[in-house]
């Protein structure tokens, strides 16, 4: 007890924190006094030597760590517990979509997609003229960064070109707000090189959207899906009741023996591990919790248990595979060497064996499977490269960095993120991009985005920040949750080497308190 | 595949400041034209085989192979300090290689799915037409190629009739104008410009001249009288041709020119107006 107290303590004291942020932390001390859900000792230890991480979910799940609310249905049918009826026309639609984002729950708090956003609005259009649009559209955005600050919300654009899709680049662009994150979806067939062309200079204003690859990752799914938070695809109207990510330098240290006794041997025992404590939370949600028999959004069909699945991640390939490699006397790189890019390949399709042969209660979302995700990293990962990543700052050059990625890409039905980095000149060629972009879905990525070498904003793992938000955090404390990842993060893991000098500050690690 | 070789001193395989999209660019050894402020100097002459940097290479990495007529390069040893480069006398560099249309069209194959097109560039590349004409011709009868687009960065300093052949295959050429007198020209380039100012106008008629650059160069082409005589001549050129003013930087030129001195921002913005007061559309860089 007198230990809780001093964790309250530190967190109510904290001038960094504001009162909402204080709250979240002071929520997870709460949670943090239950039981972990029924696992074996071996992966308690295991998740205590984060070797496997939950990423801060807590003890206890009482929601769901990623909710895809099916918007478009809450939108026809109106939300009984919100006292919401359909609305008839584009203020309505707004209005109605503002308070039921503020209900989604969370991990962090604040709802981690906020929909496909201009498939949800061209019903309400009517005849509003394209001024009046982007009128209505800029307040809304407003309103999404400012009653949800938080990087990993996340919403949707695309694949086809449409007036609501081009306001919202414009006013990206002119706004520059961290939130909310945003994805494009790109499909050669149906989006138009206008409107990637425009998504292109959004980029390099504003680092966002990032582009994932439509066709390829619709044909994961059953439904619709939805990108979300650091990059993850899931299902619309369910989503993961989890996400527990396996570190791979971690078991790689733990190993002795070579490559083939590591895939045979270790990574299968720590992946059979990293599976259980993902149907140990989702049973505890389930069955205890109740999750899916009380939440209103469950109730009223918004959200329904069929669509759920849970999300098996991992990261640090890049430094397990350079140690194997080692250890059979090469000096041998990943994302620079063939014989490494082919182990890697090789560590990944295991991986994605395990995980498909694995029935796990409560995925039907991803018919009975956890979905494969290759995780984009957090501030406390200091060693370790996020996911499939080539680590930063040893990148190659554009196209053996793609070769290296693409042919892994299509295992990741739960979602994989690369970035690229560009010199400031390209902006005077955004066709430049559209070229790569093109060329790098030929070549089967699903997923990726860049990052220019001076922009203000800056890509941390799978998030975003601005580099101004990220120096005044250091210094007081930012409005935004994710910020204090960031500045982690930059401090780290040389997210930044490339641009300024790294800022040794009072590193603060989610689930410190 | 015809055996005619070209002396290539290197590919970019991604570079998005030659035209229009992602392109690779080839760059030909040999000009003939000597720049004052050239920044790529070692691509200015052809190798003679007089062994200078054989035996100024610290860690030994050339040798003259003098059978086949040409330098060994042990890229292994080499650390790319490029003194080879700084004391060639022939402004010339012991890394270029003869390359055949074959070779670099390999080249192009492996990067064709992320390019909008190529761009040869040099030296002075249409030193080299004939090889040109049969590259171009095998990519665009080749039917993974055939889509890209091709343009030639050239100094325009060359005959008319040697355009004739290339105009068919290509898109379009980027082209700079030094000065405009010629007094002033030759100063800087060492070479007259009346053929430069022909190409120019000779490719504007074709409608194949995709840019116009003019490089502002203080204390030789940037008085008013040679700027306005500049801007003339852009504006005589269709609206259509993209016309930038760079800057000259001395980063990276030859010693011996060191004292050229860039341009302020006052004087970058006295060509800008004057460009401007022509009614000129100028992308200043």
């Amino acid at each position: 007890m007198e230990e809780i107290k001093n964790r309250v303590l530190q967190v109510l004291t904290d001038g960094n924190l504001d009162y909402r942020q204080k709250k979240h932390h002071l929520a997870y001390i709460a949670e943090s006094t239950q039981d972990y859900p029924d696992i074996s000792k071996e992966a308690g230890e295991a998740l205590n030597e984060k070797i496997i991480c939950d990423l801060f979910e807590g003890t206890a799940p009482y929601r769901p760590r990623y909710v895809l609310p099916d918007y478009a249905y809450a939108l026809k049918n109106g939300v009984n517990y919100l006292e919401l009826e359909p609305p008839t026309n584009f203020d309505e639609a707004i209005n109605f979509l503002s308070i039921l984002y503020i209900q989604v729950p969370s991990i962090t708090g604040y709802s981690v997609y906020l929909g496909n956003i201009d498939t949800l609005l061209l019903n309400y259009v009517g005849d509003l003229s394209e001024d009046e649009i982007y009128k209505k559209m800029k307040l809304f955005w407003r309103f999404i960064d400012r009653t949800l600050p938080d990087a990993f919300v996340h919403i949707n654009i695309g694949p086809e070109d449409n007036v609501i899709a081009r306001v919202i680049l414009r006013i990206e662009r002119e706004l520059k707000q961290v939130v909310p994150n945003l994805t494009l979806k790109y499909d050669p067939e149906i989006t138009s090189d206008e409107l990637l062309l425009e998504a292109s200079k959004t980029v390099f204003e504003v680092a966002k959207p990032h582009i994932a690859n439509h066709k390829m990752t619709a044909a994961d799914f059953k439904g619709e899906y939805g990108v979300v938070s650091c990059y993850n695809s899931l299902p619309v109207g369910g989503g993961s009741h989890t996400l527990i990510r396996l570190n791979l330098k971690k078991i790689t240290d733990l190993h002795s023996g070579d490559a083939e006794s590591f895939i045979s041997g270790t990574l299968k025992k720590y992946c059979k591990m990293t599976l259980d404590v993902i149907e140990a939370r989702s049973k505890y949600l389930v069955e205890s919790v109740k999750y899916y028999d009380t939440d209103f959004l469950a109730k009223e069909g918004i959200i329904s248990l069929d669509n759920f699945s849970a999300m098996f991640g991992f990261y640090g390939l890049a430094e397990c595979v350079n140690q194997l490699m080692k250890r059979s006397g090469k000096e041998l790189i990943y994302g620079k060497d063939e014989e490494a890019n082919q182990l890697a390949h090789l560590i990944l399709e295991e991986m994605k064996k395990i995980v498909d042969a694995r029935e796990v209660p409560y995925c039907k979302g991803n018919n009975g499977k956890a979905f494969f995700h290759a995780q984009s990293g957090i501030d406390i990962d200091i060693e370790e490269t996020a996911g499939a990543r080539i680590p930063i700052g040893i990148e190659p050059d554009i196209y053996s960095h793609i070769n290296t990625v693409a042919p892994h890409h299509h295992l990741f039905n739960g979602g994989i993120s690369d970035i690229f980095h560009f010199d400031e000149t390209v902006k005077r060629n955004p066709a430049a991009i559209l070229d790569i972009i093109k060329g790098a879905f030929r070549k089967g990525m699903r997923m990726f985005t860049f990052n220019l070498s001076n922009g203000e904003f800056i890509r941390i793992t799978g998030y975003l920040v601005r580099r101004s938000d990220l120096k005044e955090f250091r210094e007081e404390g930012s409005r935004y949750g994710s910020a204090l990842f960031a500045a982690n993060s930059m401090d780290n893991a040389n997210v930044d080497n490339r641009i300024s000098k790294r800022v040794i500050s009072n590193e603060q690690v989610a689930g410190k308190y | 595949m015809s055996k005619l070789q070209a002396n290539i001193s290197g590919i970019i395989k991604s570079s998005v400041i030659d035209g229009p999209g992602n392109r690779i660019v080839i760059f030909f050894q040999e000009c003939n034209l000597n720049c004052m402020y050239c920044h790529n100097s070692h691509t200015i002459g052809l190798c003679n085989l007089c062994g200078t940097c054989v035996d100024t290479c610290p860690t030994n990495s050339l040798k003259i192979d003098s059978e086949n007529k040409r330098i060994i390069h042990n890229k292994n040893s080499c650390t790319r300090c490029d003194e080879c480069i700084k004391v060639c006398p022939e402004n010339s560099s012991p890394f270029y290689k003869q390359m055949s249309v074959e070779d670099i069209i390999s080249e192009i194959l492996e990067v064709k799915d992320f390019i909008s097109g190529i761009t040869v560039s040099g030296g002075e590349v249409m030193l080299h037409a004939p090889f040109l004409s049969l590259l171009f011709q095998e990519i665009k009868s080749h039917s993974g190629l055939k889509h890209l687009s091709i343009l030639i960065d050239s100094n325009g300093n060359i005959e008319q009739k040697k355009w004739d052949s290339l105009l068919p295959l290509i898109d379009g050429v980027m082209l700079d104008i030094k000065a405009y007198s010629a007094k002033t020209h030759k100063q800087i380039t060492g070479y007259s410009n009346e053929k430069i100012l022909k190409s120019i106008e000779y490719l504007n008629d074709k409608n194949k001249l995709k840019e116009l650059r003019f490089v502002l160069t203080p204390n030789y082409n940037n008085d008013e009288s040679e700027l306005r005589e500049i801007a003339k001549i852009m504006k005589s050129v269709s609206p259509n041709v993209g016309k930038t003013l760079i800057k000259m930087r001395n980063h990276g030129i030859r010693k011996e020119f060191s004292f050229l001195r860039e341009a302020s921002n006052e004087e970058m913005n006295f060509a800008k107006d004057i460009f401007g007061q022509a009614d000129i559309d100028i992308l200043v860089i």
